[in-house]
Formats: C-alpha cells, sequence, structure tokens
C-alpha cells in the first residue's frame, strides 16, 4: 500500500514531491508550477515521466524570497532577473 | 494541525452546504463523507483482512483508535448484525442505503470533528435576511471550511493528481470520493478535467486498490443531476446578463435575489440603509456600507452588493430594496 507521508516524515526529508512543498508552504500549486517552468525552483528528475524532487530547505527558502521580492512591488521578470544574478 | 483522510474530505464535502436542512446536494456529500470514514479504516488497517474479504464485529468499533465519525458510520452500516464480512466495494456501495436519519448522525459527527478544531464554521446565509424566508421563520445557514486548510488541503490534491509521478493510495481514494460526490468541478477546471480522466485511467491500470474501488457507483444518478443543474444554475446567474436578469425575475435563482422590506412605506435612503443593517445585524452578517445614497453599496460576508429600492407586488404592495451582486467586471 503506497501511502502519503506525513508532515512529521516530510519536515525531516531532504527531497519533497511539489505536493508536499504545497502542504509545506500553503502556496497554490499553480504557483509553485509557475516558479518551477520559469526556472525560478530547482528541482531534480531522473527521467522525464517521473516525480520531480524538490531539495526541501533550498525550495522553501528559494519560495519566500519570490514571495518577498514579489510584495516589494517587483514583476515575476525583475524577480528573475535579480534571482539570477544573486545565485550567479 | 494534520487533519485525518476523512476530515480532509468532508472539509471540501461540507464547504459551501445548507448546515440546517438536508438538501439533495448535501446528501451526495454525506454519502461520500461515509465512505471517506470506511476508506480511512481501510487505510489504517481496521478491518481484519483475509485475502480480499474484510471483517468487521461490533466490538472492534470499542478501539481507542476508532473516531466517533468512523463509529456512527460503521454502526450504520453493520445495523443488527454482530459483524459483517464483505470486500471493500460492497463496504462501500452500503452507503447508498443509509437513510436521512443516519446521514444526519453523519452530518453531526464529522461537522462535530472539525468544529471543534475551529477548521469549520457555520455562518449564515444572506437568503435568510429575504422577506419572504423572514416572515416564514426559516433560518438558513451554511458550512465555511478555514479558507487556508481548505487551500492547502486542495492544492496539494491537484498537485498529485496533475503531476507526473505515482499516485498514493489516499490520493487514488480521495480522487474517486471527488468523482462520486460531483466536486471535480469544483477543483479542477475544464482542461485541467482532461488530464483527469488520464490519470483516473492511469490509476486504474497501476495501482490494485483504484482498480478494485474505481468501478464503484455510490451516487444517485437523480441527486447528482440536481446538483449539477443547481451549480450550472447559479454559474450562469453569476455572470452580469445573468444577474441582470436574475434581478428582473427573481424566481431563477433566490439565493442570489434578497429583497429586504422596509419598515415605511415612502421611506427617504436613510431609513431604507437604516432597516437595511437592521435586518443583516440580526441575522448575523458582517458587512462594512462602501458608499451610501439613491442605491448604497454594502460590501456583505466579502461580496459587494447594491441596495436597489424596489417594491414587491403582494395582496399589497411592499416597499423595500433588492439586494444586487455588484459588478466587478
Amino acid at each position: 500500500m503506497s501511502r502519503q507521508r506525513t508532515m512529521e516524515k516530510i519536515l525531516t526529508s531532504e527531497y519533497v514531491s511539489i505536493g508536499e512543498l504545497v502542504r509545506l508552504t500553503g502556496c497554490r500549486y499553480s504557483t509553485l508550477k509557475f516558479y518551477t517552468e520559469e526556472g525560478m525552483l530547482p528541482f531534480e528528475q531522473e527521467e522525464e515521466n517521473l516525480t520531480r524532487r524538490f531539495p526541501r530547505e533550498k525550495a522553501i527558502a528559494k519560495i519566500k524570497e519570490v514571495q518577498d521580492l514579489k510584495k516589494s512591488g517587483l514583476s515575476i521578470s525583475e524577480i528573475k532577473n535579480i534571482l539570477s544574478l544573486l545565485h550567479r | 494541525m494534520e487533519l485525518s483522510f476523512a476530515q480532509n474530505f468532508s472539509l471540501i464535502a461540507l464547504n459551501a452546504q445548507d448546515s440546517l436542512h438536508l438538501t439533495t446536494a448535501k446528501k451526495v456529500s454525506l454519502r461520500c463523507m461515509a465512505a471517506a470514514a470506511i476508506c480511512e479504516l481501510y487505510l489504517d488497517h481496521g478491518f481484519t483482512m483475509k485475502k480480499d474479504v474484510l471483517t468487521l464485529a461490533i466490538q472492534d468499533l470499542e478501539q481507542s483508535t476508532t473516531t466517533l465519525y468512523q463509529e456512527t458510520v460503521l454502526k450504520a452500516i453493520l445495523g443488527k448484525n454482530e459483524n459483517l464480512s464483505d470486500t471493500l466495494p460492497h463496504y462501500l456501495t452500503h452507503v447508498t442505503k443509509l437513510s436521512n436519519k443516519h446521514l444526519r448522525e453523519v452530518e453531526l459527527t464529522f461537522a462535530d470533528s472539525l468544529k471543534v478544531i475551529d477548521e469549520l464554521e457555520e455562518i449564515p446565509n444572506l437568503l435568510g435576511c429575504d422577506l419572504e424566508f423572514k416572515t416564514a421563520g426559516i433560518s438558513l445557514k451554511e458550512y465555511r471550511s478555514n479558507a487556508e486548510l481548505f487551500t492547502r488541503v486542495t492544492e496539494s490534491l491537484r498537485a498529485e493528481i496533475l503531476e507526473e509521478g505515482t499516485m498514493t493510495d489516499e490520493s487514488s481514494l480521495m480522487l474517486w470520493l471527488l468523482r462520486e460526490s460531483g466536486c471535480l468541478y469544483d477543483i479542477f477546471s475544464k482542461e485541467e478535467l482532461k488530464r483527469v480522466v488520464d490519470r483516473i485511467n492511469e490509476i486504474f491500470e497501476s495501482n490494485s486498490l483504484a482498480k478494485q474501488v474505481l468501478p464503484v457507483n455510490i451516487h444517485k444518478s437523480i441527486e447528482m443531476s440536481v446538483k449539477n443543474f443547481l451549480t450550472i444554475k447559479r454559474q450562469v446567474m453569476s455572470t452580469p446578463i445573468g444577474t441582470g436578469s436574475n434581478f428582473t425575475f427573481p424566481v431563477f435563482e433566490r439565493s442570489q435575489s434578497i429583497f429586504i422590506d422596509t419598515e415605511a412605506l415612502f421611506s427617504n435612503k436613510e431609513d431604507r440603509l437604516r432597516d437595511v443593517i437592521a435586518r443583516l445585524e440580526e441575522n448575523g452578517h458582517t458587512f462594512t456600507v462602501i458608499h451610501e445614497g439613491e442605491v448604497p453599496v454594502i460590501k456583505i460576508d466579502n461580496f459587494l452588493y447594491e441596495a436597489i429600492p424596489t417594491a414587491m407586488q403582494y395582496r399589497f404592495p411592499v416597499q423595500g430594496v433588492r439586494l444586487r451582486k455588484y459588478p466587478l467586471y
């Protein structure tokens, strides 16, 4: 039987799925999907059809960073530029 | 706080349902909530399993791990039997035979389990302010799930269903429950539903639990048609044209055309507004008057309404205002 992981387990794992990232951050799935497609969220994927794995701590920090920049009034393209400069 | 599988489903199924009356739409949800309690017990290994046959004895329900809602559902299914042995699909079909009395018990125990942790509340329905409902002494309330948790639960489900990769048993069962309760249309867009259908076919082939459960139908076609018709009607009336025609012909969608009578005939704008405010306060609504004037705009329970002076023709005319959703687009 394949069961969903408890929050306790998720909080101790190195990698999480996008669904678990939604549970952790409370962000909408479509928002995180957009960030991923725009290259703002780091992930690993063994094959094209397999689940994307997100490094938990890094991904949460990145989401927080994006949200803070958005709150300060920046557009998504400006945020993308800033992030690429910061993490070059 | 993490909710259980069945509580997560009931958070979706009970949201925006009439809390005081057993409506057709709510019956659909309650039957699925009962099925969710059975699924939860199955996932938590609460049944004694011998191959595909699950056995449950009445004394098994007295264990400390059994929740009150699980106990209520399974006692209703067991009836006068001391124990029951059946396959999971057969256990699930038992929920179609639950009486109205049992469905009310299911609702009460589920709602209480969510209310006690502040994840569900009962809020007054605006239609309760309407002259006809008020004079008939009909009080209307509806359930409202905690918005933040509702988003968290539905969005993580959307992520798991729409994303590539294997689906867990919880998500497969949740997908089946959403299909049977008609809630799929509330969570997924038309375009996304195509992907959901692909996913259903995919898990039917690859997941043994999904293969057992997906062919089971616990919905009643008439109830489902009524629910879908009412949803479509409300959606049509939410458009600018729909709102306009509903204002002229209030009978189309009563929940969107609230008439509040004013105390005096030919009252002025201040008196009219005072009467509207008094009725809203009496029914426990949260509201803010955005601007006063001949046609005031009032924000009631997070929606903007225009209070348009009008009269209703009964045996003698009654003057008052009709609330119309304020067009934002």
